[in-house]
């Protein structure tokens, strides 16, 4: 799929799934750890995240093998290390497929999957998924920060701004499984409030990540704007009148955060702040989660095109 | 009923789990990157360090005599016919500017090729060391048994200077000739170029051709600001860009690169 730039549909696909992938499973192991790797509500929805999380990174990772032309070269990555961000990101990648496939593996209901042996394997693989997700989450964001001849990449912010992104998705297909498959009788108390509770988790969790990516990228747009010369430029095509405009300010600002921002704190505040109950409808977890996603996507379409389409200014 | 009593400070819990994992992961990475431990000397790194110290004996470059180029791109077809360069992507073209309003008006040329840095960020993001200094000569090479074809290195490539090819998928880009300078001929370009305007030899002898015209003439390189080094001088280059376009005293400047993509970036 060329779009006339080096990097086309399928590297801005990949760097969406992997990044959701691997938050998935960053989320969904730091959730079991915090529950104290048992059964319970954390459990619940750490189950969702390490079966549906392996999912994204595998079809992201082979999307980007086949974008290279001939598959097979891409082993060759595999035969040096280097301190390219791009071959410290593939050994990442690699060890963290393994990891995350062994860590769904132990989520599937095996006779005696809720024994004390189990859940301890559970617990250890999760303390490793925890920093190999973050690492896979974080690397995209260093591979397109490390060159000054893109000017728009060249920051350390996008790093912060893709691991942000990256754990907020992943919280998001957490919230969109959960609404799919769980199955629930409101109608039982315990039942109603162990659904309501662990939704709370998500849901508020999840603003709080939004919030800080809203922060990051208006730091990125604040620093750019205050500068002079090729940053300034670049960042002009996502300003108002700029080509990618539409697209960061309608989809992934609005779309992607604030809308389901506002509507998540609108159920998450009164339990926030004055202890009151946290009831969402089954349809506001798929439809919040779904624009989450589609934002997040388009945020990795318009930074990885915006860095593509400005250079350095002068010659 | 125990895990819901825990409920109130359930999101202050998460964060505070993340915070745990992301100092783990900054351990992990930090202990990867450090010199001497097992992944860094899994690679010759240490070897090239070396040798960058020691003294250069040869390092290939090029001056070119903006003053004597007539923009008739004999180099760029003599590029194309010795290396076969597939139609729309080049190894070296000459780019026009022009600028001005009637009657004062300019024109000037400027050949383009790989400008075979000092400090090349191509080298830099290549992950399969497919993207080469060689050390006898200071020549950026691509192993093209090894490039797989990311892309990476044009992304970082501050001079546009590098394409995927697109008959043979791998990325390329001028190499000096390497099979005519090894064998002491000059690169193809400068062999060919009718009036004398690209010169090539070795910028760390004092007495070459191209020593001499740097030591002489007032010299500048591209995007110096990039941190690069080029190997690659010009003589009397005009820098003005399409963004001069707001300088009140140009106003008109029109830059036709003569590549498929027809803006510099
Ligand atoms: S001009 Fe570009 S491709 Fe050539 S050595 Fe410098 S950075 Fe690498
Ligand atoms: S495209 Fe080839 S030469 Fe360029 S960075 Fe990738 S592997 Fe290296």
């Amino acid at each position: 799929m060329h779009l006339g730039t080096p990097w086309g549909l399928e590297v801005i696909l990949y760097l969406f799934l992997a990044g959701m992938g691997a938050g998935t499973i960053t989320a969904s192991a730091s959730m079991l750890l915090r529950g104290g790797g048992g059964d319970g509500q954390y459990f619940s929805i750490a189950r969702y995240g390490a079966l549906v999380g392996p999912f994204p990174v595998v079809i992201g990772t082979v999307l980007l093998i086949f974008e290279l032309g001939r598959p097979f070269r891409a082993l060759n990555l595999y035969k040096v290390i280097n301190l390219s961000p791009m071959s410290l990101g593939s050994w990442f990648l690699a060890f963290f497929i393994v990891i995350s496939i062994l860590y769904a593996l132990l989520f599937l209901p095996w006779p005696n999957w809720h024994g004390e042996r189990m859940s301890s394997w559970r617990r250890r693989i999760a303390w490793i998924c925890v920093p190999s997700g973050l690492s896979v989450a974080i690397y995209t964001g260093v591979l397109l920060g490390a060159m000054p001849a893109r000017p728009f990449w060249n920051s350390p912010i996008i790093a912060m701004l893709f691991m942000i992104s990256a754990i907020s998705t992943g919280m998001a297909l957490i919230i969109f499984t959960r609404a799919l498959f769980y199955k629930v009788h409101l109608d039982v108390p315990t039942e109603e409030r162990s659904w309501h509770g662990s939704g709370y988790v998500l849901a508020a969790t999840d603003v709080l990540l939004i919030g800080f990516e809203l922060l990051v990228l208006f730091l990125l747009l604040m620093f750019a704007h205050l500068t002079v010369g090729s940053v300034k430029y670049a960042v002009e095509i996502i300003l108002p009148g700029g080509e990618l405009a539409v697209l960061f300010w309608g989809g992934v600002v609005l779309l992607g955060l604030v809308i389901p921002g506002v509507i998540e704190m609108f159920f998450v505040a009164p339990k926030l702040l004055y202890g009151g109950h946290y009831t969402a409808p089954r349809s506001i977890d798929i439809v919040v989660p779904l624009a989450v996603m589609v934002g997040g996507y388009l945020l990795r379409y318009v930074i990885v095109m915006a860095g593509q389409l400005t250079g350095p200014v002068g010659l | 009923m125990k895990e819901q009593d825990k409920m109130p400070d359930d999101r202050r819990g998460f964060v505070m789990a993340l915070g745990g994992a992301i100092a783990t992961a900054f351990a992990a990475i930090g202990s990867m990157l450090l010199p001497g431990s097992a992944a860094a000397s899994l690679t010759d790194d240490e070897d090239e360090h070396d040798s960058e110290e020691a003294v250069v004996e040869v390092q290939y470059g090029m001056v070119i005599d903006v003053r004597r180029c007539i923009g008739c791109h004999a180099c760029t077809v003599a590029c194309k016919s010795e290396f076969d360069v597939p139609p729309g992507v080049n190894r070296s073209w000459v780019e026009y500017t022009e600028k001005g309003q009637y009657p004062n008006v300019g024109r000037s040329f400027l050949p383009r090729l790989c400008n075979h840095c000092s400090e090349p960020l191509c080298v830099d993001v290549c992950p399969t060391n497919a993207t080469y200094r060689r050390d006898q000569d200071g020549i950026i090479a691509v192993d093209h048994g090894v490039c797989i074809a990311c892309k990476y290195c044009m992304h970082a490539c501050p001079y546009d200077a590098r394409f995927l090819d697109p008959v043979n998928e791998w990325v390329d880009k001028c190499d000096f000739c390497i099979h005519r300078v090894s064998k002491g001929l000059a690169p193809s370009c400068v062999n060919t170029c009718v009036g004398g305007a690209r010169i090539f030899g070795n910028l760390a002898d004092p007495d070459s051709a191209v020593s001499k015209l740097i030591a002489r003439h007032r010299v500048s390189v591209l995007r110096s600001e990039m941190g690069t080094f080029p190997n690659v001088y010009y003589i009397d280059a005009d820098f003005t860009d399409e963004v001069d376009r707001r300088r009140p005293e140009l106003r008109e400047v029109r830059v036709i690169t003569h590549r498929r993509h027809k803006e510099r970036t």
